[in-house]
């Protein structure tokens, strides 16, 4: 039974009101802990032929007679185009088209950044597109830039409009604590840097257009590129069976994917328009950097009184301004709150999406701020958060939250720090931290999904999803094995293809699992409502005595045990279709994540090397479907987290804005030399009140904490803080000169 | 353009190139093996690692015609049991890198067949792993014979 | 382009020399380099460890793996690079490769490419150099320079003997070379004396496959004399035989954090002669 609903769609903590049509989802939960297939390690479907190198990625595809295009970027941080001619161009040995600004979505007249592409170039190979690119006459006049976020926000150069929050009396609140910490602290511009860099190749078939695309959202290219060209949606195919990672910056099409399809239709050939790796580190997007000024008041018990904070996005020349203050509004009982939060237009590449857009940056300021409240109350920091857990999302209630038992559970490893910083010499202090870990992850309508069932009892899902490397083609497997009562191996999942299977949400704000899981098992249940009537009516028994359960059709009296293939034999070459869709989520409920890192480090005092020991990770995130894969998240969050937290960052050059770190020997992401033990658990819980599955997202909570936690690791071992990210060797030894200079003064050392 | 034969997974493929082009290049664009995979195309990442006479090198910054050796790539060891290892193992998200991990993880295997963990840790830090892998990976190497 | 494939000495005549090419085919590629002819010069230089001499066509990762070279050598080559690029890189092409300065890689004008700033002076220079960068704040990224120069080795080279250390020259006004080699010299041994004692320390942003942000190998020669060498602290490997040398260093408002590593390493350093 389909309605039409107004509800708040939220994706990467932006919210936004929508119409949506929805199904009602009659099926219970399925009863708590690892069942049948589901909640049990399971190994990735697709994952031998990533190993071997036979998947298919964008980067992969070669179409007969296809181009190859390349951008013309600015080398201004501002700057307009006053002339730009492609004739000497276009008379080079291959070249066979061009666009210049505005001729394609993402092509301007006026950059605001370097690398702003102006123009793109066509030719039949990528050498001949790029010596093209020297030879299109262009003439630019500058403009003037601004590269410094405090200064744009004095200027109120701002992306978008500030948004300042309050609640209670947060002057008088503050007034009244018996203790104020105050805190800045700074994050840098960090880059998704994912190994597939983004690219597209567009075919025109007739008049639909074939797009392959490094994406995290099917449907959204295909709506970004029908807008563009001006097509119907059905005219544009949008393929991505496999992709190379994308941690948000492949969230809709770019000016990539639409050089390649508007070059397509003009040149009548296919065309391919991938960035390299240096285009990759400066203008495809970014985790921006921020200026948080904190301040938090509590009574000498413990008792939170009063939050507040200053947040400076430095959004980039274009973009959202992300919700870096989430954490500090949402995480802790506090009534007396304050927040403003500002997005910095400063002419520099701009932020897109970056696995928990501001909550990671926010997480770092709060859980250091809330560590150092610890220290000066003498409360053990796991005390003082379990002191201040918040029992509602400010008055409105939880559809779930096991953040207390998240604590319980690291509570042993908490306590293991006398024995950790017993190891310490003169030249490595060793020290334990925690942070907490809230996030958004409940996903939302619409996703569809059908099963197919043949006549071998083999089954499978399609939809029209995508599978950016998070493991969820097996995910979903096991949501229709469980459902149908079938062994894992006999399923089967097809997604990637907007032109095969319904429509699908994109992967990103740790959606998917919470998303197309339900429609999947809706879907797997209608089949198996099928099954059942069939078997019914074959073997004429009442339809609520018989089941499936491992492959096999069964009644309860047990007369009945006939295997599925030899049921459904009669369909020879036709199938079972059941179909299914993605049920409403709870109403006046926050759906969150949650959970604590505690983290053993090691650091050099003389020579500022953090060495990170050890990571023991408790999330709460409903019920758990693939227990392995889900392992293997927590594990790729943490290490991507240790990148930004220690040794990744984006330097501009402060006279032109030009992006320095153009290469990955300068930009430094962790290598398997890098990564600390990691131990990870989950509270395996499922939200009763979210969707026939009661998952939530796991994608982007393990990444959210760990910087903090490693800050705070840092401060129990050596006294010293650190309020900058990365925590480099420069940033660590200023730290623990100040911690020294600290002590000469008298100031109490660290607890 | 120069002719030019290279030894690749004990096939001989006699190929036309200019001097410039990488092996890489050459491998998956000419010769038509894309299981080496190109993802910084400077020698940064190790993405498109592949062995020349069982030594892991570069394939994207060595000249295909300055290959002295047989080239094995990821396709030459598709039945090898680290890829088994790889799976069972979970050694494996978005897999763009895990071609070069195992072609990487096979020379250690063949020169150390139970490499510790800070030999795995030493011989494998040139393939970089974004999504995060590497415990798994390690995982993988220290149980790949099953 | 073309590529040729001397088979004897006798037969160079010109051209790039390329012998790993880990150095030289990024550059060409980046137009930093170019060429019309490649000689791959594998085939006629040296290679292999004999008695203290050392050919310059060995790589990195033979050497990482033979015990009989000396601590110091064998450490900088261990935590050089990552495994591919020693597997593939030659002792003379490391001793020759170019700094790691985003600016020149990047080709801004500056002094090395001929100009008349450094960029990185009034820029972005976090990772520049603390000796010697009123010029150029460039630093040298060979961790088996710096061991050498600390080992006090010799080159031969197809026209002459020469310390390490000459062959190596700070850029100037008149001349922006690092390097002193002539057009077409070619470095084939790199010779080694007795050391009763070496070893190598490196500060380095991740925990493999990064440049020294500060290198330190120290050497006690079978004389008795003590030297330093530093990798990421000059345009040049610096060599000082005191840590006190350290006083004098020039560092820039954000490489000051250098000083104090170099001073934690050459101490230890020294510790472990």
């Amino acid at each position: 039974m389909a309605r039409l609903i107004r509800t708040e769609k939220e994706v990467e903590g932006r919210f936004e009101e929508v119409w949506l049509v929805v199904e009602e989802d009659p099926l219970t939960q399925w009863p708590a802990g690892p069942l049948a297939v589901v909640g049990r390690d399971a190994v990735r479907k697709d994952g031998r032929e990533r190993v071997r190198g036979e998947a298919r990625y964008t980067a992969d595809v070669k179409l007969p007679g296809m181009l190859h295009a390349v951008l013309l970027r600015s080398p201004y941080a501002h700057a307009r185009v006053t002339r730009i001619d492609f004739t000497r161009a276009l008379a080079r040995q291959g070249v066979r088209a061009a666009l210049g600004p505005g001729e394609a979505n993402g092509l301007v007249e006026e950059p605001e950044y370097t690398g702003q592409p102006v123009a793109a170039i066509a030719a039949d190979t990528l050498e001949q597109a790029r010596a093209a690119l020297a030879e299109i006459d262009v003439e630019w006049e500058e403009l003037e830039a601004v590269l410094d976020p405090e200064e744009a926000v004095a200027r109120e150069l701002f992306t978008m409009e500030t948004v300042r929050s309050e609640r209670g009396d947060y002057e008088r609140a503050l007034a009244e604590a018996d203790v104020v910490v105050e805190g800045t602290y700074r994050t840098s511009v960090v880059l998704h840097n994912s190994m597939e860099t983004h690219q597209a190749v567009c075919e025109w078939i007739g008049d639909t257009l074939h797009a392959y695309v490094s994406t995290q959202y099917l449907w959204g290219v295909r709506d970004d590129l029908a807008k563009e060209l001006g097509v119907p949606g059905d005219k544009v195919r949008v393929v991505c069976e496999f992709m190379g990672g994308g941690f948000g910056s492949k969230n809709g099409a770019d000016e990539q994917t639409y050089a390649a399809a508007v070059l397509a239709k003009k040149t009548g050939r296919p065309v391919r328009c991938a960035l390299s790796r240096r285009e990759e580190n400066t203008a495809a997007g970014n985790r921006n950097a921020t200026i948080q000024k904190l301040t938090v008041g509590a009574r000498s018990d413990g008792t939170i009184v009063a939050l507040g904070g200053e947040f400076i996005n430095a959004v980039g020349a274009s973009g959202w301004s992300a919700m870096t203050e989430g954490p500090l509004t949402m995480l802790y009982a506090c009534d007396n709150v304050r927040t403003v939060r500002y997005g910095a237009k400063i002419n520099t590449p701009p932020m897109k999406a970056f696995r928990a857009p501001g909550f990671v940056e926010g997480t770092f300021g709060l859980e250091c701020l809330i560590d150092e409240l610890a220290e000066k109350l003498e409360l053990d920091p796991l005390e003082l958060r379990r002191r201040n857990y918040a029992d509602s999302n400010d008055g409105k209630p939880f559809s779930s939250k096991n953040l207390m038992q998240c604590y319980d559970l690291a509570q042993s490893h908490w306590d293991r720090r006398d024995e950790v910083r017993a190891r310490s010499d003169s030249t490595w202090k060793h020290g334990v931290g925690i942070a907490s870990q809230i996030w958004f992850g409940g996903g939302g309508p619409p996703s569809y999904a059908w099963t197919r069932v043949g006549s071998d009892g083999r089954v499978t899902v399609v939809t029209a999803m995508q599978d950016i490397g998070t493991g969820t083609r097996t995910a979903m497997a096991q949501i229709a094995a469980e459902e149908l009562g079938v062994p894992l191996d006999r399923v089967d999942v097809v997604l990637g293809d907007t032109a095969r299977g319904p429509y699908a949400t994109l992967s990103a704000g740790s959606s998917t699992t919470p998303s197309i899981g339900p429609a999947v098992r809706a879907a797997a249940a209608d089949a198996k409502r099928q099954i059942v009537e069939i078997a019914a009516q074959r073997h004429h028994l009442e339809e609520r005595v018989i089941s499936i359960e491992d492959g096999v059709v069964k009644s309860a009296d047990g007369n009945l045990s006939t295997p599925l293939e030899q049921l459904l034999e009669l369909l020879e070459d036709a199938q079972i279709l059941g179909k299914g869709a993605r049920g409403p989520n709870p109403t006046g409920m926050s759906v969150l994540t949650f959970g604590i890192h505690v983290v053993e480090v090691a650091v050099d005092v003389e020579t500022g090397e953090v060495r990170v020991d050890r990571v023991f990770a408790a999330h709460d995130v409903g019920r758990i479907v693939n227990a392995l894969g889900a392992r293997s998240q927590v594990e790729g969050g943490i290490i991507q987290g240790i990148g930004h937290t220690l040794s990744e960052v984006r330097l501009h050059d402060p006279e032109t804005g030009r992006i320095l770190t153009t290469t990955l020997d300068a930009y430094r992401m962790p290598t398997i030399a890098d990564v600390p033990e990691i131990v990870a658990e989950f509270v395996d819980v499922p939200d009763e009140h979210l969707t026939n599955l009661g998952s939530k997202g796991l994608g982007e909570p393990p990444i959210v904490p760990i910087a903090a936690a490693i800050a705070n690791a840092i401060r129990d071992a050596t006294g010293a803080d650190v309020h900058e990210l990365p925590i480099s060797r420069e940033e660590m030894l200023r730290a623990l000169e100040a911690a020294k200079q600290k002590e000469r003064r008298g100031a109490p050392a660290a607890v | 353009m120069p002719e030019l034969q290279l030894t690749v997974n004990d096939e001989v493929y006699a190929v036309d190139a200019p001097v410039g082009a990488s092996l890489a290049h050459v491998l998956r664009e000419t010769i038509g093996l894309t299981g080496t995979k190109i993802a910084c195309n400077e020698g940064h990442c190790g993405a498109c690692t592949v062995q020349v006479d069982g030594v892991p090198v570069l394939s994207c910054i060595t000249l295909a015609h300055a290959v002295r050796g047989d080239v094995t790539t990821i396709e030459g060891l598709r039945d090898h049991p680290l890829v088994e290892a790889f799976v069972r193992a979970d050694a494996v998200q978005c897999g763009f890198c895990t071609p070069g991990q195992v072609v990487s993880a096979a020379a250690l295997v063949a020169a150390i067949p139970e490499p510790t963990l800070d030999e795995i840790r030493h011989h494998m830090a040139g393939n970089i792993c974004r999504c995060g892998t590497y415990p798994r990976i390690e995982e993988a190497i220290l149980h790949w014979r099953g | 382009m073309e590529l040729l494939r001397p088979s004897s000495l006798q037969e160079l005549d010109g051209g790039l020399l390329v012998a790993g090419g880990t150095e030289v085919v990024p550059l060409l590629r980046d137009g930093l380099l170019t060429a019309e002819r490649l000689v791959d010069i594998r085939g006629v230089v040296p290679r292999g460890v004999q008695d203290g001499s050392i050919g310059a066509g060995t790589t990195l990762g033979e050497l990482e793996a033979d015990p009989s070279i000396p601590a110091a050598l064998r450490e900088a080559c261990r935590l050089a690079a990552s495994p591919q690029l020693r597997n593939m890189g030659s002792l003379g092409g490391n001793l020759l490769q170019s700094t790691r300065c985003w600016y020149w890689r990047l080709e801004y004008p500056c002094r090395l490419h001929g100009g008349d700033r450094c960029h990185a002076r009034e820029g972005e220079h976090r990772e520049h150099a603390i000796f010697a960068n009123d010029f150029c704040a460039s630093a040298h990224p060979s961790d088996v320079a710096a061991a050498l120069l600390a080992l006090d080795a010799r080159l031969r080279t197809t026209r002459r003997e020469l310390p390490l250390a000459e062959l190596y020259r700070l850029p100037d006004e008149s001349d922006r070379r690092t390097t002193t080699l002539d057009q077409g010299e070619l470095i084939l041994e790199v010779l080694l004396p007795e050391v009763q004692a070496s070893a190598y320390l490196k500060a380095m942003d991740r925990k493999r496959w990064s440049f020294p942000q500060v290198g330190v190998a120290a050497a006690r020669l079978a004389g008795g004399e003590v030297r330093l060498g530093l990798a990421g602290v000059a345009p040049v490997p610096w060599l000082i035989r005191a840590p006190e040398e350290l006083d004098s260093a020039t560092p820039l408002p954000r490489t000051a954090w250098k000083v104090d590593v170099a001073r934690a390493l050459v101490r230890r350093a020294l510790a472990a002669l």
